[in-house]
């Protein structure tokens, strides 16, 4: 899963996929304001087909908050 | 503790201090949500549709970010009058502290879930954080025009801090001062402009102290006329202009003793942007599209008479426009921006092509506050 968030995140970040990890967040990479933090949202809820709740949304701080909480929505959506 | 939005209330005041105080460390003054919870422009009242509403967001007790809903109703012909809000003054602690990047999302998700149909206008632009991030959530925008009357051309060559942005601009502008060039050609190009316009018949105005209903009849006259126009009856017309705001001057304007329309004026606040220059603006206009010239020369008029240097509007509908430009108004660079959500752009579609058939000036929004 983190691979596949990171894929999508370094496209919208228009950042290199390597220098992404699960440590990166809005204070390391530059690219990642408010806009694109909104922007990634729409991208994951398009990509994996759900809605994600606010309180889902304030938990991504870092790209691997990102994954986990995809994880997490994928697997309760799927049972 | 998540991150909670809710009503603005008393309680929250002191948080909503120390936001500010956070923001304007940044650098920016204009970054200042409310001090008070109750909102001087527009409280709510009982039975009244427009009012605004204030939000904050919440993080354990800490104010992480704020923005406000202008509550209103709008008439769309075949679908009549619908509620509708306006997302304004959205501020989020991400400005100064990107670990809280998410927020500016969070709350207008959130202003959606409590009114689907809502818009925002002005914005500075498209370049602008706040387009940008409704461009991504789909919505629609578009750009309205934006016109000026250089009344005193002297004046503005020598004070039109927009334009003197070079050395040599500013040169040219101080020759064309001082040779009166410049007053020569701006006077020409008004002229032209002005030939174009019809002979109308005798159009009278009248300054009134405030809106009754004769303004109602016209507000029915006309508002199937438009493909989407904010609510303009004497009661809402009482509430954005009061009696006792002595800013505005209410012009009634009469065809033979008939009423046609009316329009709204008043001089803004001063900006950097205009120097020292007396700025006025037809603020609020209405009447059907046919009658629009009459209105905008009458409106015109009075802000010449209060002698004016320079005459600023924003008017959607195409025949506005050109009602303007046969006053002598040329049309500027515009950073106006009518943006709808997606619920409420469904309900004006085919949207940029009724775009120029929209009724939206300057008085909507929040505009009324901000600029006067």
């Amino acid at each position: 899963m983190f691979e596949q968030v990171r894929r999508i995140a370094a496209d919208l970040f228009a950042v290199p996929t390597e220098r992404l990890t699960s440590e990166s967040s809005p204070e390391t990479v530059e690219a990642w304001d408010s806009n694109q933090h909104l922007t990634l949202v729409l991208a994951l809820e398009e990509r994996f087909a759900f809605q994600l709740y606010p309180e889902e949304i304030e938990q991504m701080h870092t790209l691997g908050d990102v994954a986990r909480v995809v994880e997490a929505k994928v697997q309760a959506v799927k049972s | 503790m998540p991150i909670v939005i809710e009503p603005y209330r008393e309680e929250h005041e002191p948080a909503v201090q120390e936001f500010n105080r956070r923001l304007q460390a940044a650098g920016d003054p204009d970054l200042v949500f409310y001090k008070s919870s109750r909102p001087k422009w527009l409280p709510q009242i009982e039975a009244s549709p427009v009012y605004n509403e204030y939000l904050v967001a919440v993080d354990s007790g800490v104010v992480r970010g704020a923005y406000a809903l202008k509550h209103e109703q709008v008439f769309i012909p075949g679908k009549g009058s619908i509620s509708v809000a306006c997302y304004h003054h959205p501020l989020s602690e991400g400005i100064v502290d990107r670990s809280y990047a998410s927020i500016g999302g969070l709350m207008v998700r959130d202003a959606l879930t409590r009114q689907p149909l809502l818009y925002s206008l002005g914005m500075g632009g498209y370049d602008r954080p706040l387009p940008k991030m409704l461009k991504a959530l789909g919505w629609s925008l578009v750009q309205l025009p934006f016109v000026f009357k250089i009344v005193h051309p002297n004046r503005f060559l020598r004070d039109m801090h927009a334009l003197r942005t070079s050395p040599l601009r500013r040169s040219l502008m101080d020759a064309g001062a001082a040779t009166g060039l410049g007053w020569l050609a701006v006077r020409a190009a008004q002229s032209a402009l002005r030939a174009r316009a019809p002979r109308s018949g005798p159009v009278t105005s009248d300054r009134v102290a405030e809106f009754a209903g004769w303004a109602d009849a016209l507000w029915l006259q006309a508002r199937e006329q438009y493909r989407m126009s904010a609510l303009r009856d004497s009661e809402t017309l009482r509430r954005l202009y009061p009696r006792t705001d002595d800013h505005f001057t209410r012009l009634r304007v009469r065809r033979r003793a008939t009423d046609v329309g009316w329009a709204v004026v008043g001089e803004r606040r001063k900006d950097a942007k205009y120097g020292s220059m007396r700025v006025g603006s037809i603020v609020d206009s209405w009447a059907s599209p046919e009658n629009a010239l009459d209105v905008a020369q009458a409106a015109t008029r009075e802000l010449e008479t209060q002698s004016v240097d320079l005459i600023v509007s924003n008017q959607s509908h195409t025949a506005w426009g050109h009602a303007l430009e046969r006053c002598g108004f040329f049309n500027g660079p515009s950073n106006f921006i009518f943006a709808a959500s997606k619920k409420y752009a469904e309900t004006l579609q085919p949207f940029a092509e009724n775009s120029g058939g929209f009724h939206i000036t300057r008085a909507d929004g929040d505009g009324l506050p901000r600029n006067f």
